[in-house]
């Protein structure tokens, strides 16, 4: 029985983790319409209720500039030198087709939702 | 803080060595920013214990440090289909190339039984050296596409053009009610036709393999095989070989689960043609004595019956063979008919 609920719970995770994967993408290039840094930018999503690990989220920044979604530059603040991220024009673009697919996918995920609701 | 410069320098050792500075000046950044706000939350420096379990939490370097490494896999999902059909094929033609380059190279000399062995202990390590290259040219392949995804076309993509020609039959459907043949055993047919083969090559100078120990009493006997079994022998070589090149055939196009009832057929009554050669021999002869002349009056009468019980034998297999085919060909016909007739 502790066996299954284990691989029950690896499926979980692996699917949650499958599932996260897009949406923090989403989530980072919305936040980032306005120039941030990476531990600025931690917070806002954490604020916003999505927390997310430094080892995912600052990976995640350098694949996405790679990507050429994301610009970024090297500033002082506050006597320090951070990395400052924003998108870019293709970022936005990009961000925007996204944006419409997921809100495509939710209303799909809702009314099929509703629609098994209603056949239960 | 000293924990957290011991922290950045074990992530570094993990991080790619072209970006190593330029990641580690990031995250110091990063953290010593969440570190300030951490301490003028409490308004005083973390303790030794805090700062540890702040650390900890941050997880291993190597942890930490994995993500930012290029993801590159041996072969990717995305050629990985076209690796393990290629895979397929290149094994296949290793293997039926092999086989008959051996069997070739048996047959112009007297096969002898080291020569066997050795041929069938080879297999493998040619088997392996062939999907080492497979692997390695789409390792290649796999890191060209990854380098340059750009420049490269899509070497798989739904546009790819395909036949509906190539789509398998429906299973029982198309197999008279019989499950189809898995790939298995189609691999199966085509080794055990091969060692098949080469048995039947090494019976005439190894006449124990088809007899046993029973082979070393037949120098003392006055008997000895007819001419007619030369060319038995031979027909009947032919026809495993024509076989064995149909199942490899099958097996590299990938249709050994599409039903060929004439070839089939064809193969049973290719398969009569040494039953048909025994049969047809002079004076029924497939047994003669050694020294006629002084043998004949005393093992003449028995060498007749023995004669005589081959012919018989060999007629009787030779109608049960031809009964079969008959059956099977008249049930085959009768299922198209039947399948014409429910389809009108």
């Amino acid at each position: 029985m502790g066996y299954s609920m284990t691989l029950t719970e690896n499926l979980f995770e692996n699917l949650r983790l499958e599932l996260r994967r897009g949406c923090l993408t989403l989530a980072v290039l919305a936040q980032l319409r306005v120039e941030r840094y990476g531990y600025t930018l931690r917070k806002a999503l954490a604020d916003d209720g999505l927390v997310i690990d430094e080892s995912t989220l600052y990976p995640l920044l350098r694949r996405l500039e790679a990507q050429g979604l994301l610009a970024s530059e090297w500033r002082e603040e506050e006597k320090r030198n951070k990395r400052f991220y924003r998108l870019t024009p293709d970022g936005e673009l990009i961000f925007m087709q996204l944006l419409a697919e997921w809100h495509a996918i939710n209303a799909s995920v809702t009314a099929s939702l509703q629609t098994t609701n209603n056949n239960l | 803080m000293e924990l957290l410069d011991r922290y950045l320098e074990a992530v570094r050792k993990h991080l790619p060595w072209q970006r190593q500075d330029d990641i580690i000046a990031e995250l110091r950044a990063n953290l010593e920013a969440q570190l300030e706000e951490k301490e003028a939350a409490l308004g005083r420096p973390l303790t030794k214990a805090e700062a540890e379990a702040w650390i900890k939490q941050l997880g291993s370097p190597m942890h930490m440090a994995a993500p930012y490494q290029p993801q590159q896999y041996l072969i990717g999902p995305a050629i990985f289909p076209i690796y393990r059909n290629v895979m397929k094929i290149a094994l296949t033609w290793t293997a039926a190339v092999y086989c008959v380059a051996n069997a070739v190279a048996l047959l112009t000399k007297t096969p002898q039984m080291i020569d066997v062995v050795h041929a069938i202990a080879n297999l493998p390590f040619v088997l392996l050296t062939t999907a080492a290259w497979v692997t390695l040219v789409f390792a290649a392949i796999e890191f060209a596409v990854a380098h340059q995804a750009l420049k490269l076309p899509a070497v798989c993509s739904p546009s790819v053009a395909w036949s509906l020609a190539s789509l398998p039959p429906l299973g029982t459907q198309a197999n008279g009610g019989k499950r189809p043949k898995s790939f298995a055993v189609a691999v199966a047919e085509v080794i055990f036709g091969f060692i098949f083969l080469v048995w039947l090559l090494l019976v005439p100078g190894h006449p124990y393999l088809l007899m046993g120990p029973g082979a070393f009493l037949i120098d003392a006997l006055p008997y000895q095989l007819a001419p007619v079994w030369i060319p038995v022998f031979w027909c009947a070589v032919a026809v495993n070989v024509l076989q064995l090149g149909w199942h490899m055939e099958n097996l590299i196009r990938g249709t050994w689960q599409k039903p060929q009832p004439i070839l089939h057929y064809a193969a049973k009554a290719i398969g009569l043609i040494p039953l048909v050669l025994l049969l047809t021999a002079p004076d029924h002869a497939a047994i003669l004595l050694k020294h006629p002349a002084l043998d004949q009056a005393r093992y003449g009468a028995t060498l007749f019956t023995i004669n005589t019980s081959i012919h018989w034998s060999v007629a009787i297999i030779c109608a049960i063979v031809t009964i079969q085919l008959l059956w099977d060909i008249a049930q085959s016909i009768l299922n198209a008919n039947r399948k014409r007739a429910a389809a009108m």
